[in-house]
Protein backbone atom coordinates (compact mmCIF):
# COMPACT_ATOMS: atom_id res chain seq x y z
CA UNK A 1 0.00 0.00 0.00
CA UNK A 2 1.59 3.72 -1.24
CA UNK A 3 1.10 6.43 1.60
CA UNK A 4 -0.73 8.80 0.94
CA UNK A 5 0.71 12.28 0.05
CA UNK A 6 -2.41 14.49 -0.06
CA UNK A 7 -2.06 15.93 3.09
CA UNK A 8 -4.75 18.18 3.00
CA UNK A 9 -7.28 15.43 2.46
CA UNK A 10 -5.46 13.67 5.47
CA UNK A 11 -6.45 16.84 7.56
CA UNK A 12 -9.99 17.02 6.84
CA UNK A 13 -10.29 13.37 7.89
CA UNK A 14 -11.34 14.16 11.23
CA UNK A 15 -13.41 17.05 9.81
CA UNK A 16 -15.40 14.57 7.83
CA UNK A 17 -16.11 12.43 10.75
CA UNK A 18 -17.48 14.76 12.82
CA UNK A 19 -19.47 16.53 9.72
CA UNK A 20 -18.00 19.74 10.20
CA UNK A 21 -17.22 19.32 6.04
CA UNK A 22 -18.74 21.78 3.70
CA UNK A 23 -20.61 19.77 1.08
CA UNK A 24 -18.20 20.81 -1.67
CA UNK A 25 -15.46 19.48 0.57
CA UNK A 26 -17.05 16.56 2.13
CA UNK A 27 -17.81 15.39 -1.19
CA UNK A 28 -14.19 15.96 -2.48
CA UNK A 29 -12.92 13.44 0.49
CA UNK A 30 -15.54 11.22 0.07
CA UNK A 31 -13.96 10.80 -3.34
CA UNK A 32 -10.89 10.82 -2.41
CA UNK A 33 -11.50 7.62 -0.07
CA UNK A 34 -12.72 5.80 -2.79
CA UNK A 35 -10.00 5.35 -4.35
CA UNK A 36 -7.05 6.06 -1.56
CA UNK A 37 -6.12 3.09 0.81
CA UNK A 38 -3.53 4.60 2.93
CA UNK A 39 -6.44 7.44 3.78
CA UNK A 40 -9.08 4.50 3.98
CA UNK A 41 -7.07 2.89 6.93
CA UNK A 42 -6.32 6.29 8.70
CA UNK A 43 -10.11 7.16 8.56
CA UNK A 44 -10.91 3.65 10.84
CA UNK A 45 -8.23 4.57 12.65
CA UNK A 46 -9.44 7.64 13.44
CA UNK A 47 -13.01 6.35 13.92
CA UNK A 48 -11.93 3.68 16.57
CA UNK A 49 -10.02 6.41 18.45
CA UNK A 50 -13.14 8.43 18.54
CA UNK A 51 -14.94 5.99 19.55
CA UNK A 52 -12.34 4.78 22.14
CA UNK A 53 -13.39 8.03 24.24
CA UNK A 54 -17.05 7.18 24.87
CA UNK A 55 -16.52 5.66 28.05
CA UNK A 56 -15.87 8.54 29.87
CA UNK A 57 -17.88 9.05 32.99
CA UNK A 58 -20.98 10.52 32.69
CA UNK A 59 -21.65 13.97 34.44
CA UNK A 60 -24.26 14.78 36.89
CA UNK A 61 -25.05 18.22 35.22
CA UNK A 62 -27.52 19.41 37.99
CA UNK A 63 -24.74 18.67 40.40
CA UNK A 64 -22.18 20.82 38.40
CA UNK A 65 -24.98 23.97 38.23
CA UNK A 66 -25.32 23.55 41.91
CA UNK A 67 -21.95 24.36 42.41
CA UNK A 68 -21.73 27.31 40.57
CA UNK A 69 -22.71 30.90 42.26
CA UNK A 70 -24.95 33.18 40.46
CA UNK A 71 -23.61 35.70 38.41
CA UNK A 72 -23.50 38.71 40.25
CA UNK A 73 -22.25 37.61 43.29
CA UNK A 74 -19.13 36.28 41.62
CA UNK A 75 -18.11 38.25 38.43
CA UNK A 76 -14.73 39.48 38.93
CA UNK A 77 -15.64 42.32 36.34
CA UNK A 78 -18.34 43.75 38.91
CA UNK A 79 -15.69 43.42 41.63
CA UNK A 80 -13.10 44.77 39.54
CA UNK A 81 -15.94 47.84 38.26
CA UNK A 82 -16.75 48.71 42.03
CA UNK A 83 -12.96 48.75 42.75
CA UNK A 84 -12.69 51.27 40.23
CA UNK A 85 -14.86 53.13 41.38
CA UNK A 86 -13.62 53.75 44.80
CA UNK A 87 -10.13 54.21 43.67
CA UNK A 88 -11.76 57.13 41.45
CA UNK A 89 -13.51 57.93 44.42
CA UNK A 90 -10.83 58.35 46.25
CA UNK A 91 -8.35 60.16 43.51
CA UNK A 92 -11.39 62.87 43.33
CA UNK A 93 -11.58 63.34 46.39
CA UNK A 94 -7.29 63.61 46.95
CA UNK A 95 -7.26 66.17 44.09
CA UNK A 96 -10.08 67.98 45.63
CA UNK A 97 -8.11 68.12 49.37
CA UNK A 98 -5.08 69.00 47.17
CA UNK A 99 -6.87 72.23 45.26
CA UNK A 100 -8.72 73.49 48.35
CA UNK A 101 -5.41 73.10 50.48
CA UNK A 102 -2.98 74.56 47.75
CA UNK A 103 -5.16 77.12 47.01
CA UNK A 104 -5.79 78.32 50.75
CA UNK A 105 -1.89 78.50 51.42
CA UNK A 106 -1.35 80.00 48.12
CA UNK A 107 -4.34 82.49 49.03
CA UNK A 108 -2.41 83.19 52.47
CA UNK A 109 0.88 83.72 50.73
CA UNK A 110 -0.29 85.96 48.57
CA UNK A 111 -2.34 87.95 51.28
CA UNK A 112 0.84 88.20 53.68
CA UNK A 113 3.28 89.28 50.73
CA UNK A 114 1.32 91.45 49.46
CA UNK A 115 1.77 94.97 51.82
CA UNK A 116 -2.10 95.51 52.60
CA UNK A 117 -1.38 99.25 52.68
CA UNK A 118 -1.76 102.18 50.86
CA UNK A 119 1.00 105.11 49.89
CA UNK A 120 0.27 108.36 50.45
CA UNK A 121 2.72 110.50 49.11
CA UNK A 122 3.10 114.19 51.15
CA UNK A 123 4.68 115.68 48.66
CA UNK A 124 2.05 115.55 45.88
CA UNK A 125 -1.03 114.78 48.11
CA UNK A 126 -2.04 111.39 46.07
CA UNK A 127 -3.61 108.29 47.81
CA UNK A 128 -3.02 104.87 46.95
CA UNK A 129 -5.63 102.95 47.28
CA UNK A 130 -5.72 100.36 49.85
CA UNK A 131 -6.70 96.89 48.94
CA UNK A 132 -9.88 95.68 51.62
CA UNK A 133 -9.03 96.51 54.44
CA UNK A 134 -11.21 95.71 57.47
CA UNK A 135 -12.14 97.44 60.14
CA UNK A 136 -10.12 95.85 62.61
CA UNK A 137 -6.69 97.00 61.24
CA UNK A 138 -4.15 99.26 62.38
CA UNK A 139 -2.93 101.88 60.12
CA UNK A 140 0.66 101.61 60.11
CA UNK A 141 3.38 104.29 59.59
CA UNK A 142 6.31 102.35 58.13
CA UNK A 143 10.03 103.12 58.48
CA UNK A 144 10.52 106.28 56.53
CA UNK A 145 13.55 104.58 54.13
CA UNK A 146 11.20 101.25 53.17
CA UNK A 147 8.29 103.54 52.06
CA UNK A 148 7.58 104.27 48.56
CA UNK A 149 8.47 107.98 47.30
CA UNK A 150 10.69 109.83 45.68
CA UNK A 151 13.56 109.93 46.97
CA UNK A 152 15.22 112.44 49.36
CA UNK A 153 11.65 113.02 49.96
CA UNK A 154 11.78 113.87 54.26
CA UNK A 155 9.07 111.57 55.72
CA UNK A 156 7.46 109.80 52.52
CA UNK A 157 4.41 108.52 53.43
CA UNK A 158 1.79 106.72 55.06
CA UNK A 159 1.40 102.62 54.78
CA UNK A 160 -2.18 102.88 55.85
CA UNK A 161 -3.97 99.66 56.45
CA UNK A 162 -7.57 100.94 56.57
CA UNK A 163 -9.79 102.49 53.58
CA UNK A 164 -9.64 105.86 53.48
CA UNK A 165 -12.64 106.36 51.87
CA UNK A 166 -14.27 105.02 54.50
CA UNK A 167 -13.46 107.97 56.93
CA UNK A 168 -15.73 110.84 57.20
CA UNK A 169 -14.86 114.29 56.06
CA UNK A 170 -13.24 115.18 59.74
CA UNK A 171 -11.76 112.05 59.91
CA UNK A 172 -9.64 112.94 56.88
CA UNK A 173 -9.55 116.07 58.24
CA UNK A 174 -7.92 115.02 61.27
CA UNK A 175 -5.65 112.40 58.92
CA UNK A 176 -4.08 115.10 56.79
CA UNK A 177 -3.72 117.27 60.20
CA UNK A 178 -1.18 114.21 61.91
CA UNK A 179 0.22 114.40 58.03
CA UNK A 180 1.06 117.88 58.85
CA UNK A 181 2.45 117.57 62.00
CA UNK A 182 5.04 114.74 60.32
CA UNK A 183 6.46 117.10 58.32
CA UNK A 184 7.54 119.10 61.82
CA UNK A 185 9.69 115.72 62.51
CA UNK A 186 13.28 115.96 62.24
CA UNK A 187 14.53 114.34 59.13
CA UNK A 188 18.10 113.35 60.49
CA UNK A 189 16.71 110.79 63.37
CA UNK A 190 13.51 109.78 62.21
CA UNK A 191 11.23 107.26 64.35
CA UNK A 192 11.90 103.75 62.89
CA UNK A 193 8.44 102.94 63.17
CA UNK A 194 5.42 105.05 64.47
CA UNK A 195 2.23 102.55 65.08
CA UNK A 196 -1.06 104.45 65.07
CA UNK A 197 -4.24 103.03 65.93
CA UNK A 198 -6.32 103.33 62.71
CA UNK A 199 -9.35 103.99 64.44
CA UNK A 200 -9.30 106.30 67.24
CA UNK A 201 -5.68 107.57 67.49
CA UNK A 202 -6.19 109.26 64.45
CA UNK B 1 -44.75 33.38 12.51
CA UNK B 2 -43.51 32.86 15.80
CA UNK B 3 -42.18 29.95 15.43
CA UNK B 4 -42.39 27.10 18.00
CA UNK B 5 -40.05 26.76 21.25
CA UNK B 6 -39.72 22.88 18.94
CA UNK B 7 -38.91 24.51 16.29
CA UNK B 8 -36.84 27.20 17.54
CA UNK B 9 -32.97 27.17 16.36
CA UNK B 10 -31.09 26.06 19.08
CA UNK B 11 -29.47 28.65 21.00
CA UNK B 12 -25.88 29.85 20.93
CA UNK B 13 -23.61 29.76 23.67
CA UNK B 14 -23.19 33.43 23.77
CA UNK B 15 -27.37 33.60 23.87
CA UNK B 16 -27.03 31.50 26.39
CA UNK B 17 -24.34 33.13 28.30
CA UNK B 18 -26.34 36.01 28.39
CA UNK B 19 -29.34 34.76 29.56
CA UNK B 20 -27.52 33.26 32.15
CA UNK B 21 -26.27 36.75 33.02
CA UNK B 22 -29.71 38.10 32.81
CA UNK B 23 -30.53 35.29 35.68
CA UNK B 24 -31.57 33.03 33.95
CA UNK B 25 -30.53 29.64 35.59
CA UNK B 26 -32.00 26.82 33.28
CA UNK B 27 -29.03 28.42 30.98
CA UNK B 28 -26.64 27.30 32.58
CA UNK B 29 -27.97 23.88 32.89
CA UNK B 30 -28.22 23.57 29.45
CA UNK B 31 -24.58 25.29 28.68
CA UNK B 32 -23.61 22.43 31.46
CA UNK B 33 -25.15 19.83 29.48
CA UNK B 34 -24.28 20.98 26.51
CA UNK B 35 -19.90 20.85 27.34
CA UNK B 36 -19.73 18.79 30.02
CA UNK B 37 -19.19 15.17 28.13
CA UNK B 38 -16.80 16.50 26.08
CA UNK B 39 -14.66 17.67 28.84
CA UNK B 40 -14.73 14.46 30.27
CA UNK B 41 -14.08 12.50 27.47
CA UNK B 42 -10.68 15.28 26.88
CA UNK B 43 -9.97 14.57 30.91
CA UNK B 44 -10.09 10.71 30.30
CA UNK B 45 -8.26 10.95 26.72
CA UNK B 46 -5.23 13.01 28.72
CA UNK B 47 -5.01 10.35 31.17
CA UNK B 48 -6.91 11.23 34.41
CA UNK B 49 -7.97 8.54 35.78
CA UNK B 50 -9.76 9.73 38.78
CA UNK B 51 -11.62 12.63 40.27
CA UNK B 52 -13.26 13.30 36.15
CA UNK B 53 -16.51 14.35 37.36
CA UNK B 54 -14.71 16.52 40.00
CA UNK B 55 -12.53 18.33 37.60
CA UNK B 56 -15.22 19.15 35.08
CA UNK B 57 -16.87 20.50 37.98
CA UNK B 58 -14.11 22.74 38.49
CA UNK B 59 -13.84 23.89 35.25
CA UNK B 60 -17.50 24.96 34.66
CA UNK B 61 -17.15 27.04 38.09
CA UNK B 62 -13.89 28.52 36.72
CA UNK B 63 -15.67 29.59 33.46
CA UNK B 64 -18.93 30.69 34.88
CA UNK B 65 -16.56 33.09 37.44
CA UNK B 66 -14.40 34.72 34.58
CA UNK B 67 -17.09 34.30 31.40
CA UNK B 68 -16.59 38.30 31.79
CA UNK B 69 -13.35 37.29 30.42
CA UNK B 70 -14.84 35.41 27.83
CA UNK B 71 -14.50 37.68 24.42
CA UNK B 72 -16.10 34.47 22.02
CA UNK B 73 -12.84 34.84 20.00
CA UNK B 74 -12.90 31.48 20.08
CA UNK B 75 -15.73 28.90 20.36
CA UNK B 76 -16.85 28.14 24.45
CA UNK B 77 -15.97 24.60 24.11
CA UNK B 78 -12.28 25.25 23.10
CA UNK B 79 -12.26 28.13 26.18
CA UNK B 80 -13.53 25.62 28.23
CA UNK B 81 -10.67 23.10 26.93
CA UNK B 82 -7.95 25.62 27.94
CA UNK B 83 -9.35 26.12 31.33
CA UNK B 84 -10.18 22.61 31.82
CA UNK B 85 -6.06 21.47 30.73
CA UNK B 86 -4.38 24.35 32.88
CA UNK B 87 -6.28 22.70 35.94
CA UNK B 88 -5.23 19.07 35.17
CA UNK B 89 -1.74 20.53 34.66
CA UNK B 90 -2.15 21.98 38.24
CA UNK B 91 -3.19 18.65 39.51
CA UNK B 92 -0.65 16.88 38.25
CA UNK B 93 2.22 19.55 39.64
CA UNK B 94 0.40 19.00 43.12
CA UNK B 95 0.68 15.14 42.84
CA UNK B 96 4.14 15.44 41.76
CA UNK B 97 4.77 17.94 44.86
CA UNK B 98 2.97 15.44 46.75
CA UNK B 99 5.34 12.93 45.96
CA UNK B 100 7.98 14.30 46.79
CA UNK B 101 9.66 12.51 43.44
CA UNK B 102 12.37 13.93 41.37
CA UNK B 103 11.07 16.31 38.29
CA UNK B 104 9.00 13.89 35.63
CA UNK B 105 10.42 13.12 32.35
CA UNK B 106 9.14 12.98 29.24
CA UNK B 107 8.74 8.92 29.69
CA UNK B 108 7.27 9.63 33.13
CA UNK B 109 4.55 12.19 31.51
CA UNK B 110 3.85 9.44 29.15
CA UNK B 111 3.34 6.67 31.45
CA UNK B 112 1.23 9.26 33.49
CA UNK B 113 -1.37 9.07 30.51
CA UNK B 114 -2.56 5.50 30.86
CA UNK B 115 -5.47 7.36 30.22
CA UNK B 116 -8.28 4.73 29.27
CA UNK B 117 -7.68 2.22 31.74
CA UNK B 118 -11.15 0.72 32.78
CA UNK B 119 -12.87 2.51 29.94
CA UNK B 120 -12.06 0.75 27.13
CA UNK B 121 -13.71 -2.87 26.60
CA UNK B 122 -12.58 -4.24 23.00
CA UNK B 123 -9.89 -5.41 21.98
CA UNK B 124 -9.02 -3.23 19.33
CA UNK B 125 -9.74 -0.25 21.31
CA UNK B 126 -7.51 -1.34 23.65
CA UNK B 127 -4.74 -1.57 21.26
CA UNK B 128 -5.58 2.22 20.28
CA UNK B 129 -4.88 2.66 24.16
CA UNK B 130 -1.74 1.36 23.90
CA UNK B 131 -0.38 3.01 20.57
CA UNK B 132 -1.35 6.03 22.12
CA UNK B 133 0.67 6.01 25.56
CA UNK B 134 3.46 6.11 22.58
CA UNK B 135 2.86 9.36 21.95
CA UNK B 136 4.21 12.28 23.77
CA UNK B 137 1.77 14.61 25.87
CA UNK B 138 1.57 17.13 23.34
CA UNK B 139 0.81 14.78 20.49
CA UNK B 140 -1.48 12.93 22.33
CA UNK B 141 -3.22 16.22 23.18
CA UNK B 142 -3.42 17.57 19.97
CA UNK B 143 -4.79 14.25 18.39
CA UNK B 144 -7.37 13.55 20.72
CA UNK B 145 -8.45 17.30 20.66
CA UNK B 146 -8.40 16.65 16.54
CA UNK B 147 -9.59 13.85 16.43
CA UNK B 148 -12.00 12.59 19.34
CA UNK B 149 -13.92 16.21 19.40
CA UNK B 150 -13.05 17.30 16.26
CA UNK B 151 -11.71 20.77 17.11
CA UNK B 152 -9.93 22.83 14.52
CA UNK B 153 -6.06 23.20 14.30
CA UNK B 154 -6.32 26.91 15.18
CA UNK B 155 -8.56 25.97 17.91
CA UNK B 156 -6.02 23.11 19.05
CA UNK B 157 -2.83 25.62 19.43
CA UNK B 158 -5.07 28.08 21.54
CA UNK B 159 -5.61 24.97 23.74
CA UNK B 160 -2.08 23.95 23.38
CA UNK B 161 -0.51 27.20 23.68
CA UNK B 162 0.81 26.65 20.19
CA UNK B 163 0.82 27.43 17.10
CA UNK B 164 -1.22 25.74 14.32
CA UNK B 165 1.60 25.01 12.06
CA UNK B 166 2.75 23.12 15.30
CA UNK B 167 -1.02 21.62 16.01
CA UNK B 168 -0.64 20.17 12.18
CA UNK B 169 2.78 18.52 12.67
CA UNK B 170 1.83 17.32 16.15
CA UNK B 171 -1.12 15.43 14.39
CA UNK B 172 0.87 13.73 11.75
CA UNK B 173 3.49 12.91 13.75
CA UNK B 174 1.01 11.63 16.09
CA UNK B 175 -1.12 9.55 13.55
CA UNK B 176 2.33 8.21 11.78
CA UNK B 177 3.42 7.07 15.56
CA UNK B 178 -0.03 4.87 16.18
CA UNK B 179 -0.31 3.65 12.46
CA UNK B 180 3.11 1.99 13.12
CA UNK B 181 2.55 1.24 16.91
CA UNK B 182 -0.53 -1.15 15.31
CA UNK B 183 1.90 -2.96 12.16
CA UNK B 184 4.59 -3.53 14.85
CA UNK B 185 2.42 -5.45 17.63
Amino acid sequence: MNKCIDTEIQEMLPDLLHGSLHERARREVEMHLATCESCREDMDLIRTVKSAAVFAPSIDVDRVVRQIPPYRMIVPGVERQTRTQVVTWLLAAGLLVAIVGGGSVLFSRRTTQEPAVGVIDSGSKTVAKAPLPTESQDVAVSRPDAIEGPAGARPRGLALASDIEGLSDGNLVQLMNEMNRFDALPAAEPEPVISVDSGDSL
Amino acid sequence: MTPSPESRPEETDMELINRWKAGDSRAATRLVGRHSQALARFAASAGEREGIDELVQDTFVRAFASLDSFRAESSLRTWLFTIERRLMLDRRRAERRSRETVPVQESDQVSEYGALDGLIAEEAQERVRKSLDALSPTQREVFTLRVQQGLSYKEIAEVVGSTEGAARVHYHNAIRTVKEFLKNE
